[in-house]
């Protein structure tokens, strides 16, 4: 737990260095822009700015980074909930009731509901932090890869709950992805589906494939309307609306919490991230929520469910970073980096040496979460402007930036084809009614699943039972069966009331039938 | 279609679809099994493949709509115009058409005729696709954004982007 006289220490350099708190607002607001445009990622933007932080102090250049970091953390929303085409693949699970919000005109209250959400549960995420940084570093290290794939497996259990009109349709496009996930060479060096192609030697790039998917069924069907939003009074942008969505977060305190929990322990663990703690965290809120079947078609807690993770990750993934010097991902590698330019490693010795300065940092990205409002509030303000403009505009110009984006991932030009392929093929895909997202965590999970399967097997040597002595692979299973056992019990439950409640009716409707001759007759006579 | 006394409506597209996907995974296992047949290569495509294919013969059905010749007859003197089943818009289909041309001429001649030039004229044909009419709004706009995406990405990525007149 906490130490009392190191925090009180980390206060003190906090306060000492107040001049520092000035790079906050610029590092916000350049992570917020670069997460923003599809293609460019939290790493990119993050090494970009990385040559600046080495001629400044060592708690400066944290505060300026890290400031990148939470900035670009709620900035991949913002294109997510306007045009359906998430910034990074941490806000994929934005998109699914954050588009159909946007679409319904609720776009400014969408933004707030991201924002707020973002906010509160990256403050909740450091709060654990500061709390468990000790803790979830030793849970952390206990993790294998059995517990990885038991992990990967909960979150394609979110194709359950996508909600597809022909479950083999949705199950058909699930395996689909995850056999795109494994093209390539696998952990045990066999290359296949390559057609010779050096490229696809790493795999089909995930982010060109995403975009493809997701612009082809939203952007390209934009061609035939003169605005992204149909109805005229629509397109309004209002801050007293966003800040009204804000404040409509604070209804739904049981999501924030649950997708924070989720985010912090998922994005704790190096290699999976934010990226499929928002897939988790929106599946397990539409699961338990009672309202299950308006998920996807605008409803706020989807919108907050995976924004609560995404915030709270970057808490997790900095624990594992501060306490075991791990880079949970590309980010906090980055962030390693600017650490170790300034003479200091981040690992358990550092915990130990230095945990003023590291309380500092964690209490400095409170500040930044809280900061964040404000900015964020004036960043969606200008940015939902978009749906003001004509498509003539934003089309040309939004395939452009993602075409672009493409090939900022790749530095080839495999990643702007990649995105033609896949705008075609999830043309096709949607036409016929087959969930788009379902192909789309098939590939972002497919490569993590064979690759962790593999080294289980591995390890076990092809036995079962190995489960049984991974408690911690048998908690994560243990958790999802129970979870889907309550959700079969309360949704039969659920059915048997609607049963009983329609019988009611009609048993209603039957008796009232009975006085009903006498008009027959009045007519007649 | 008839077949027997039944007469079958055939979703010709999505038939073509699902048997592009099935090949497409009958063929990834097989250049699968075709690089080794050890477990550490299949361990995972080979039971996610021989799922799919399952799936493609369940599937395959939902392609093939049995309808009555009256109730057929019917339908096609009842149309609605505003039911989802009516007739598509073609002049959107078109339009969604030919902005997929121009996205895919656009990332093909990328690297042939420059970064600049293939973004160039894709905006100034997204723009003309959309409606655009005003020869100078279309020539400014496209310039603009060719400006703008070019300088702007070349700032932020380390690759180099080939181009022509920028």
């Amino acid at each position: 737990m906490i130490d009392v006289s190191a925090f009180h220490d980390a206060l003190g350099i906090m306060f000492a260095s107040a001049g520092s708190w000035g790079w906050i607002v610029p590092g916000l607001i350049i992570g917020l822009i670069f997460s923003a445009i599809p293609g460019i990622s939290i790493t990119m933007a993050m090494a970009i700015v990385l040559p600046m932080s080495l001629y400044m102090d060592f708690f400066p250049a944290i505060v300026f980074l890290t400031s990148v970091y939470t900035g670009a953390g709620f900035g991949g929303s913002v294109p997510a909930i306007l045009m359906n085409i998430p910034g990074t693949p941490s806000s994929f699970a934005t998109t699914f009731d954050g588009f159909a919000m946007s679409q319904k005109g609720l776009h400014n209250e969408a933004l707030g509901h991201a924002l707020f959400a973002s906010t509160i549960c990256g403050i909740f995420g450091y709060v654990l932090l500061l709390l468990l940084i000790e803790p979830l570093a030793d849970i952390v290290l206990r993790i294998g890869p059995l517990e990885m794939f038991a992990v990967a497996i909960w979150g394609m259990l979110l194709l359950g709950s996508l909600g597809s009109t022909y479950i083999s349709r949705g199950l058909l496009a699930a395996a689909f992805g995850v056999l795109l996930g494994t093209v390539g060479m696998n952990t045990a060096g066999f290359t296949r589906g390559t057609l010779g192609i050096p490229v696809l030697l790493d795999g089909i790039s995930p982010i060109p494939a995403m975009i493809g998917l997701l612009a082809a069924g939203q952007l390209l069907g934009l061609a035939g309307r003169d605005y992204i939003i149909d109805a005229d009074g629509a397109r309004e942008v209002s801050i007293r609306r966003i800040l009204a969505g804000c404040w409509g977060t604070l209804k739904y305190p049981g999501v924030l919490l649950r997708g924070s929990i989720i985010g912090v322990v998922i994005g704790a663990v190096p290699g999976v991230g934010s990226s499929i703690g928002n897939l988790i965290a929106y599946a397990e809120t539409k699961r338990t929520a009672k309202d299950s079947a308006t998920f996807g078609t605008g409803n706020p807690k989807g919108v907050i469910a995976a924004e609560s993770a995404v915030a709270s990750g970057e808490g997790g993934s900095m624990a594992t970073m501060l306490a075991l010097g791990i880079p949970g991902g590309g980010a906090t590698a980055i962030l390693i980096a600017a650490f170790m330019m300034h003479n200091i490693v981040p690992g358990p010795g550092l915990i130990q040496s230095q945990k003023p300065m590291v309380y500092a940092i964690i209490l400095n990205n409170m500040v930044q979460a809280t900061v964040l409002l404000a900015v964020g509030v004036a960043f969606i303000y200008v940015a939902a402007n978009v749906v003001k403009v004509r498509t003539r505009y934003v089309l040309p110009s939004v395939l452009v930036v993602a075409t672009l984006g493409t090939y900022a991932v790749t530095g080839e030009i495999a990643g702007p084809i990649t995105l033609f392929i896949f705008a075609l093929l999830g043309f096709a895909l949607s036409r016929y009614e087959y969930p788009i997202p379902a192909v789309v965590v098939g590939i972002l999970l497919g490569r993590m699943l064979e690759t962790e399967f593999l080294r289980s097997y591995q390890i076990s040597g092809g036995d079962p039972l190995y489960l049984f002595q991974r408690p911690g692979a048998v908690a994560i299973v243990g958790v999802m069966v129970a979870s889907l056992g309550m959700t079969a019990w309360s949704k039969r439950k659920q059915r048997r009331a609607e049963a009983a409640e329609e019988a009611a009716l009609l048993r209603q409707l039957e008796q009232d039938k009975v006085p009903a001759p006498p008009r027959a007759s009045a007519i007649k006579g | 279609m008839r077949i027997g006394r039944h007469t079958y409506v055939i979703e010709y597209g999505h038939l073509a679809l699902i048997t592009l996907i099935a090949g497409l995974v009958f063929w990834y296992l097989l250049d699968a099994r075709s690089v080794s047949l050890s477990v550490n290569n299949l361990l995972l495509v080979e039971p996610v493949s021989l799922f799919t294919l399952a799936l493609y013969a369940f599937i395959v059905p939902q392609c093939f709509h049995r309808v009555d010749e009256a109730e057929a007859a019917a339908i096609a003197s009842d149309q609605d115009p505003l039911s989802p089943t009516a007739a598509p818009d073609y002049s959107d289909l078109i339009k969604m058409g030919a902005l997929s041309v121009a996205l895919g001429l656009m990332v093909f001649l990328l690297e042939t005729i420059g970064f600049d030039i293939a973004v160039f004229l894709f905006s100034a044909a997204a723009m003309v696709v959309c409606g655009e009419r005003r020869p100078l709004r279309v020539l400014v706009f496209s310039l603009a954004v060719t400006a703008v995406a070019i300088y702007g990405f070349r700032a932020m990525i380390p690759y180099p982007m080939p181009t022509t007149l920028l």
